[in-house]
């Protein structure tokens, strides 16, 4: 189906096709984007990485905090804490929450670059089916002159 | 039940034409709800919580995204928190940064659904959001209803302590006040209960809805409101909670009745919506407004008749249609036989 604009010919069939890419670009598009540039490898490592830091953080935050409520206590038995124990517990404790955290991160990463990269796919595959229609576009213009 | 499918579609038609005005009347009377729950409950600092500050505000937040509501709720609890006293603030500033440091980095998208949780605990309903969870969105979504639960707890926890709170006395030290300020969130079992049914229940009704059987939607909503009533109710047993039982039952009981509306409004329905897009291509610029079709005409009635003239009756329909297409066409008839 051909609009006549002027002196050339708009396809509806591919305004439609565009404009589900452009749809597609300016919602969804800015998500995607990372997974076009990483392999999985790289991508999931680099939110694991994202991860890693985010949680170190919140774990020193709570760690801080609860240093602060207890501070009376720390101050009047410091000299009787065993600190290598006392550092191992926390340590544990660090290494237990960072690795539910990060395999979580790791879990959904993986599905969500899953998701994405087939959304990509369809976004390729229409894209490849507008520059079709160009090219056809093209050669009935061709004809026509 | 016609007449349901026919409303369902007239209410996806009308959001797909009007969800350019619909998106930011829904944030405006949700951001000033917040706003103003915020001010009755903790609204310590009188200048920020007038109603023309919350009506601004709303405004403000209806252009915005989503996410601008928690920002700005943000600000305005530790605003309340810090009129109150420093070391609350402190406590809600680490307790935020926490939430924000977990919640964007799994589900920045599901605004909605961190601000909406406190609202349901305050209109005794907050099974609705586990489940419109699990219904609507995945597994990761459960996140923002967390953080909802963890901040309504600390905000209520703030609200019952106030008095201790803003008490400024010697014996009164800052690291009590960070203590009672904590106690809330570290020794509150009942939370501890709460996150644990909501996590649960919002896993099994995403994981039953998604299952291939007959009226999963149906089956994860039943199952889901009575494991997390089951969880809770043995859950306050043991913990000794009382008081609670009648908001639980009525709760559940609303809370199912959501269930089904949110089934009716969103099984098996894309609300695809006006697209407004600008591209271009060597030759143009193209400023497109895509409208979604109405699938289902409504109040289209189509009769069919059967047996009567047969075959015969047929053909001379459509001798006669092509009849008549040939003299609007102002053609020869030969020409459509071709």
């Amino acid at each position: 189906m051909l609009i006549m604009m002027g002196w050339t010919m708009i396809s509806k069939e591919r305004v439609r096709h565009m404009t589900k890419l452009a749809a597609f670009e300016e919602r969804e598009g800015k998500e995607y984007r990372k997974m076009t540039q990483y392999f999985r490898r790289d991508y999931v490592g680099l939110e694991l990485l994202k991860s890693f830091l985010s949680g170190t953080i919140s774990f020193a935050i709570v760690i801080g905090i609860w240093a602060v409520c207890e501070m009376d206590f720390l101050m009047d038995n410091i000299n009787e804490i065993d600190l290598i124990s006392f550092g191992t517990e926390i340590l544990i404790k660090y290494l237990i929450f960072m690795a539910v955290y990060l395999l979580i991160t790791y879990i959904v990463y993986n599905m969500r670059y899953t998701r994405g990269r087939k959304k990509i796919r369809l976004f390729y595959n229409r894209l490849r089916k507008v520059s079709r229609l160009y090219e056809s576009e093209g050669r009935q213009n061709g004809l026509e002159d | 039940m016609s007449d349901l499918l026919e409303l369902k579609e007239r209410v996806r038609h009308f959001y797909g034409k009007y969800e350019v005005y619909l998106l930011p009347v829904v944030k405006f009377v949700l951001a000033f709800a917040t706003f103003w729950l915020i001010g009755s409950n903790i609204g310590y600092m009188e200048r920020i919580n007038g109603l023309s500050v919350n009506l601004i505000l709303a405004l403000l937040c209806a252009i915005l995204p989503v996410n601008a509501i928690i920002l700005f709720v943000t600000v305005i609890v530790l605003a309340n928190l810090y009129a109150l006293s420093l070391e609350v603030c402190i406590v809600g500033v680490v307790l935020f940064a926490v939430i924000g440091l977990l919640y964007f980095r799994f589900s920045p998208k599901d605004g909605y659904f961190t601000v909406l949780t406190p609202i349901c605990y305050t209109l005794h309903i907050p099974y609705a959001m586990p489940l419109a969870v699990g219904l609507l969105k995945n597994p990761v979504s459960a996140v923002s209803v967390v953080c909802g639960t963890v901040v309504y707890y600390f905000l209520a926890g703030v609200k019952d302590n106030a008095v201790l709170l803003s008490e400024v006395q010697e014996d009164t030290s800052a690291v009590s006040k960070f203590v009672v300020a904590l106690n809330p969130l570290t020794g509150n079992r009942e939370m501890y209960l709460v996150l644990a049914a909501f996590a649960l229940m919002s896993l099994l009704v995403y994981f039953i809805r998604r299952m291939s059987v007959d009226h999963a939607w149906t089956i994860a909503i039943v199952t889901g409101i009575l494991v997390e009533f089951i969880v809770l109710f043995a859950g306050f047993l043991t913990l000794g909670i009382e008081g609670k039982t009648v908001w639980l039952v009525a709760g559940n009981a609303i809370c199912a009745a959501l269930g089904f509306v949110l089934q009716f409004l969103f099984f098996n329905l894309d609300y695809t919506r006006t697209e407004r897009v600008q591209f271009e291509d060597d030759e143009y610029y193209y400023y497109v407004k895509a409208v979604p079709k109405l699938y289902v005409p409504t109040k289209e009635k189509r009769v069919k008749s059967f047996g009567g003239k047969g075959r015969d009756g047929q053909r001379e329909r459509e001798r006669i249609s092509r009849e008549d297409l040939a003299e609007d066409l102002d053609i020869d008839r030969d020409l459509l036989d071709l």
